[in-house]
């Protein structure tokens, strides 16, 4: 192709410089729940979005044809008409699933969002003269002279430790080929999180959306035997709440907030009166799910708690315990409400203990524990090491969030080691516990020294796809 | 100093460059995974994003000291590498300042002299203070007078024919009329037959530059900017600048502004500004959400403290526009009234008339709105019923030069009730309102004089109580509206005597009661005013003399534009309510209530809830405001539960005391700022905003625990409030603070170029409000976004 044997102005450069603060790098932090993307060295991500993206069905007039149209962002998010809610990555495994959609979404966010609008090029440029067939490669060749979106900026991603070589491959294609980055890097979370919290050698307990993942830490090198995965997550933990409520004595009746209209104040316990919203199509289940997600959301923020320990939730006495203290109150969107006591310590002890956890309809309750997945994870791992993560567990996701969370991780890490010094690094600010891994890539990517480690465009050039393989370990 | 020493960056500095990168890099490569970690202990201190800014570029100061230090160059920064000599211009300005200043202590942010030389050096009347929106934009020269904008310029440009340079005004070739008299000395006579003409008025082709709040053509907007400030100063040397920025404007925007302004004009400082910050500034509240209802787009901001804790907005393409903003409403009023012959211009004139609400949302009709009923007599009943709660505030409008009408305001309700008896009727047939008005005045004079007692006899007849209905509770009102209409006359002059000003605005008025007659097939009642109005007036004098300078003098015919005013009374049954799209109102209902819900901290919450402030001129939409407030109010608000009876409601909003203890709930800043006597408190507010607050450190080390990021725990909104607006500012509280953004533009502007004396730790932060070229020229175009005030 012309593309591959021009090579752009940007990487005529005779040095391959590139500190990120000084050439606007980019991070993009991918997770099953939220993307996030940002220019490097700032300390908050400028664009987060939900990895959830709409896709509109349009029927053409003949009928025989349907094309979706694919919609970005929060504010896209309304209720509508043939209005699908989809995901582009994976929720088993936090990776890419939707290459196409992924591909979008991300142009959206670092194109669209971060970058200035361009003027259109002019689609059609030669005059009428000119032939049809000549003429359709002159604009050919226009598009590819035409500079690329991102000819500008180098590009670091984070990645799950367990992605794929071919995922990480289609990564770097999409960013040398579709934008035209000068220089690309891969970087695994566990890593940027172990980087954001000040640590080379670290246990990342990675509490997020989709998943849970533990991880060793040694050097900013992974160790790929310690890596552990469960499912138990945002999402996981959403569920239990869903399975609580269902057995519930009323059984909660979830209303989202999109459904209400307004509501009527009612007593506590007492029977709902909202005038509930109309809609002349019907809600796909898909968009219903997402917003049920955002009041679940809203109660693990507000209601659900972890118990602190010492020992489990469900030892006796505990319970009792919990039950003399004051409760929490909450409101559902139609105005139903009630106290919660035990419950919410309760739900979120499936993740500690398996025998806690609520059976789903499908019986999927069980997973593996955090505790469990730390003893895996450090069993895994050099003896010699261990005192050292002991000694530097970096708790990251939004997750762990949970009010109670870091205590009973205390508590839990003292009772399985016994006399090892434990200390926990969480960080005070939301935003940080939050976008860790972002933060994580921002402050690497923004090094000067990291300027030694991009894989350039050349490079890329020179090496193929392959070459992220090779470089990004 | 940037232009003439451009070729001194020549092969011999790049060479040094990339030498002291070799040294410096080789330095660095040793340890690629130390630096993190020495960068991360600095941050543990750190506890806002705020100070961890500052800590950053503490950080990189010292880091670039460092890495500078022996070979006097910046080895890592500006260089992109073109060996070819053709570096950024940025980077030749960089590599010349240090080249200058090799001697100097290499720390220019302790240098003496830098400081002194850009502080302190502007009068408050210097400043040129723009915020530019996507229809309109506000400027103003001068900050002493907290006034509303001096100017108001429509946010367009024009793409010239020939070139690709942009005009301020729309402008057409004209073919001139034969003369016979030679001009020699006229320029336009050299074009043959043809003349140039601007068209003020005439929005054919216009370029605008930003829609939705993003910069869609950024040579367009440069253009503009600089035909504002052409329009207000001549100087630019001692005009510094304060530009309000959208949201939506991407950091490479600002960075494009930054160097156009630095290297295209002479301008000493810059100051980028946030618009919610502005309006904020504006509002005097650390702790507010900004709801900026725009023309075609919704910024929702939360503010705590000062800093921008959550942001959403509507109007962004994803990937294609929705819009969102006043334009919606017209876009609906428009296509519920197609069906009358209504125009756009019609539609939107209609929308800000005094006729169109938005009515209360009332949770029990099945439109949500109280629609009036036709029967008078119920009517009639519920003006009691009105009175109590449903009266929607009097929307002041600000002085347009166009389109708005006082005869709008004045036929409004509140005037009519001390008044006796009116005949709207004649009122809205004549059109001559200001005249009628003028002679009721009289009239009302003379009926005081005579009798006194005549209140007895204003026991009126049902049909005028009819009359006196607000206008929520009328089935049907008035719309009247006034459209200029424009066309090119050929006046003869009388006498050659070179004085075409006041034969203009003499002929303008003149001829205008003939064509009335042409024009009466208008939809109802039509009909031309004979009088043209003094803003009127004043225009089509304005428009008469450009167009009798722009046209040859000695001339003895002068081609003219005139301006009439044609003028239409429709009537409007309840388009005037039902325009208000329940799709909209919820759009930017579930906007608010997304923005202040997903703020991280959830503390935070409940006091963004209580300050909801409108800005915006969307927002000046009659009722707008207090619909969304009642919409939300009952769709959100969480009542205090039964549930907490017999506990209290304190626990569930308690802090939740940690189990460890091991880190106090001090991390975050709730507090009130200590603000010392002396210094303006939106200062201290402002500078303590871009620095942080000093004195938070997280206990180093022990940060396991729950920390800072539950201080409450419960739900919100258990309050829905409108921030209270500040009073003391007579012509705001006049002008409405939906503008509130161009206050605090000045607010701004007089904080960051015009306060002196301040203490080293305000006068540091003062610094980082805006960028002068000082800076500039030592750190290029990237340095605006940290010498900004763009929010983060």
């Amino acid at each position: 192709m012309m593309a591959a044997q021009q090579p752009l102005p940007n990487s005529q450069a005779p040095l391959d410089v590139y500190g990120g603060d000084e050439v606007s790098a980019l991070v993009l932090d991918a997770g099953y729940c939220h993307t996030r993307a940002g220019f490097a060295g700032e300390d908050v991500p400028k664009s987060v979005l939900p990895s959830f993206y709409g896709s509109i069905k349009t029927s053409n007039s003949d009928s025989t044809t349907t094309t979706y149209r694919d919609i970005f962002g929060d504010e896209c998010l309304y209720p509508r008409g043939d209005f699908e809610v989809k995901n582009y990555m994976s929720r088993s495994e936090s990776v890419v699933e939707d290459w196409d959609a992924a591909t979008k979404m991300w142009e959206h966010m670092l194109i669209k969002r971060l970058q200035p609008d361009r003027e259109m090029p002019p689609i059609i440029k030669n005059g009428p003269s000119e032939p049809a067939a000549d003429g359709e490669d002159v604009a050919m060749e226009d598009v590819e002279n035409h500079e690329k979106p991102l000819a500008e900026n180098p590009l670091l991603m984070t990645e799950a430790p367990w992605n794929t070589g071919k995922a990480r491959e289609k990564a770097i294609e999409i960013a040398m080929e579709n934008w035209g980055c000068p220089a690309f890097w891969m970087s695994r979370t566990p890593v940027c999180a172990a980087f954001a919290a000040g640590k080379a050698s670290a246990l990342v307990i990675d509490v997020g959306g989709a998943n849970t993942s533990v991880t060793a830490i040694h050097d900013g090198m992974i160790l790929k035997r310690s890596i552990q995965k469960s499912p138990v997550g945002g999402l996981w933990l959403s569920q239990q709440i869903r399975t609580m409520w269902d057995n519930n004595e009323p059984k909660v009746n979830v209303v989202p907030y999109f459904m209400i209209e307004n509501k009527t104040p009612v007593d506590a316990g007492a029977p709902a009166q909202a005038r509930l919203r109309k809609f002349a199509f019907d809600i796909t289940p898909s968009y219903r799910a997402y917003e049920e997600e955002r009041l679940l959301t809203e109660f693990k923020e507000s209601v659900v708690e972890v118990w602190r320990g010492p020992g489990r939730y469900l030892n006796p006495g505990n319970e009792e315990l919990v039950k003399s203290q004051p409760g929490r109150v909450f409101e559902m969107p139609d105005g139903w409400n009630q106290m919660w006591r035990e419950q919410r310590y309760r739900v979120s002890e499936g993740m500690w203990d398996e025998n806690a956890a609520l059976p789903n309809p499908d019986g999927s309750g069980k997973a593996q524990t955090i505790p469990e997945m730390i003893k895996a994870c450090l069993s895994a791992v050099d003896v010699d090491l261990r005192p050292n993560l002991l000694g530097n567990v970096v708790v990251t996701g939004g997750t762990s969030l949970l009010n109670g969370f870091n205590d009973r991780l205390n508590n839990e890490l003292m009772a399985m080691h016994p006399g090892m010094k434990i200390k926990l690094h969480a960080a005070g600010l939301t935003t940080e516990r939050r976008f860790g891994s972002w933060i994580g890539g921002s402050i690497l990517a923004s090094l000067g020294t990291f300027h030694q480690m991009w894989i350039s465009r050349k490079e890329y050039e020179e090496n193929g796809v392959g070459i992220v393989e090779k470089r990004c370990k | 100093m940037a232009n003439h020493c451009k070729p001194a960056l020549s092969y011999d500095s790049l060479q040094e460059d990339s030498n002291s990168y070799k040294n410096n890099s080789y330095l660095l490569y040793r340890d690629p995974l130390q630096t993190p970690v020495k960068k991360c202990k600095l941050k543990r201190v750190d506890s806002t994003p705020r100070q961890e800014r500052a800590l950053r570029r503490d950080f990189l100061r010292q880091r670039n000291h460092i890495t500078d230090g022996d070979s006097g160059d910046r080895g890592d920064r500006g260089d992109r590498g073109d060996g070819n000599g053709n570096g950024s211009v940025y980077g030749n300005s960089n590599g010349n300042a240090q080249f200058n200043a090799l001697d100097l202590e290499r720390d220019p942010f302790n240098d003496p002299s830098t400081m002194s030389n850009q502080q302190g050096k502007w009068r408050e009347d210097q400043v040129l203070v723009i915020c530019p929106g996507s229809q309109t934009t506000m400027a103003q020269l001068g900050c002493s007078e907290l006034t509303p904008p001096a100017h108001r310029i429509p946010t367009r440009m024009f793409k010239d024919e020939d070139s690709d340079e942009y005009r301020p005004y729309y402008t057409y070739k004209r073919k001139k009329t034969k003369t016979e008299t030679t001009a020699p000395t006229d320029v336009a006579n050299n074009e043959d037959e043809w003349e140039y003409v601007e068209d003020r008025d005439s929005v054919e082709g216009a370029v605008y530059p930003i829609q939705g709040g993003r910069i869609v053509s950024m040579p367009a907007f440069l253009a503009f900017i600089d035909h504002v400030h052409s329009l207000l100063t001549t100087t630019y040397h001692n005009t510094p600048i304060v530009l309000m920025a959208s949201p939506q404007w991407t950091r490479p925007d600002c960075e494009a502004i930054a160097r156009y302004i630095f290297e295209k004009t002479k301008t000493p400082a810059l100051c980028l500004l946030h618009s919610a910050v502005a309006s904020q500034y504006g509002l005097k509240w650390s702790t507010m959400t900004v709801v900026d209802i725009g023309f075609e787009k919704v910024d929702v901001t939360c503010l705590y403290d000062s800093n921008i804790v959550s942001h959403k907005d509507l109007g962004f393409p994803t990937p294609v526009r929705e819009i969102s903003g006043g334009e919606v409403f017209t876009q609906k009023m428009l296509s519920l009234l197609k069906g009358k012959g209504f125009t756009y211009e019609m539609a939107e004139q209609l929308k800000r008339s005094s006729i169109c609400e938005v009515l209360p949302y009332v949770s029990e009709l099945p439109e949500l709105m109280e629609l009036p009923i036709e029967s008078p007599v119920v009517a009639s009943q519920g003006v009691a019923h009105a009175a109590t709660g449903v009266e929607v505030p009097k929307i002041t409008e600000p002085a347009k030069p166009t389109l708005i009408t006082e005869n709008d305001t004045e036929n409004g309700e509140p005037k009519e009730p001390d008044e006796g008896v009116l005949d709207v009727a004649n009122i809205v047939t004549s059109g001559n309102t200001r005249e009628f008005l003028a002679k009721r005045e009289k009239e009302k004079a003379e009926k005081a004089k005579t009798k006194k007692q005549a209140k007895g006899q204003e026991a009126e007849p049902a049909a005028a109580k009819l009359i006196r209905l607000p206008n929520t509770k009328r089935k049907t009102n008035v719309f009247h509206y006034e459209d200029l209409e424009h066309e090119d006359v050929q006046v003869p002059i009388p006498n050659s005597a070179p004085k075409p000003d006041p034969a203009a605005a003499a002929s303008v008025e003149a001829p205008i009661i003939e064509t009335s007659a042409a024009m009466e097939n208008a939809s109802i009642s039509e009909e031309v005013k004979p009088q043209v109005k003094f803003i009127e007036g004043a225009e089509a004098k304005a428009n008469g003399q450009t167009n009798g300078d722009s046209s040859a003098e000695p001339i003895k015919t002068v081609t003219e534009r005139r301006t009439k005013r044609v003028r239409k009374d429709v009537e409007i049954g309840p388009e005037r309510f039902l325009f208000a799209d329940r799709g909209e109102i919820n759009r930017i209902t579930d906007t608010i209530y997304h923005a202040i819900q997903s703020i991280d901290d959830i503390y935070k919450r409940s006091a963004c809830w209580d300050n909801i402030v409108f800005v915006g001129n969307g927002s000046r939409l009659r009722g707008l405001k207090d619909n969304i407030m009642q919409t939300l109010t009952s769709r959100h608000l969480i009542s205090p539960s039964t549930a907490t009876i017999f506990t209290s409601e304190l626990p569930s909003n308690m802090a939740t005391p940690s189990g460890t203890g091991s880190q106090t709930p001090t991390g975050s800043f709730t507090g009130q700022l200590p603000t010392t006597s002396s210094v303006n408190p939106l200062l201290q507010a402002a500078t303590t905003a871009s620095l942080g607050v000093p004195g938070q450190v997280h206990a180093p080390g022990s940060n396991a625990g729950d920390g800072t990021s539950h201080h409450s725990h419960g739900q919100t909104p258990m309050s829905i409030k409108q921030a209270v607006q500040p009073t003391y500012l007579a012509d705001w509280t006049k002008n409405g603070f939906e503008e509130a953004m161009f206050l605090g533009s000045l607010v701004a502007a007089r904080l960051a170029y015009c306060i002196h004396n301040l203490d080293t730790a305000t006068t540091e932060s003062q610094r980082y409000m805006s960028l002068n070229r000082v800076d500039y020229n030592e750190n290029g175009p990237k340095a605006i976004r940290t010498h900004s005030m763009l929010g983060s």
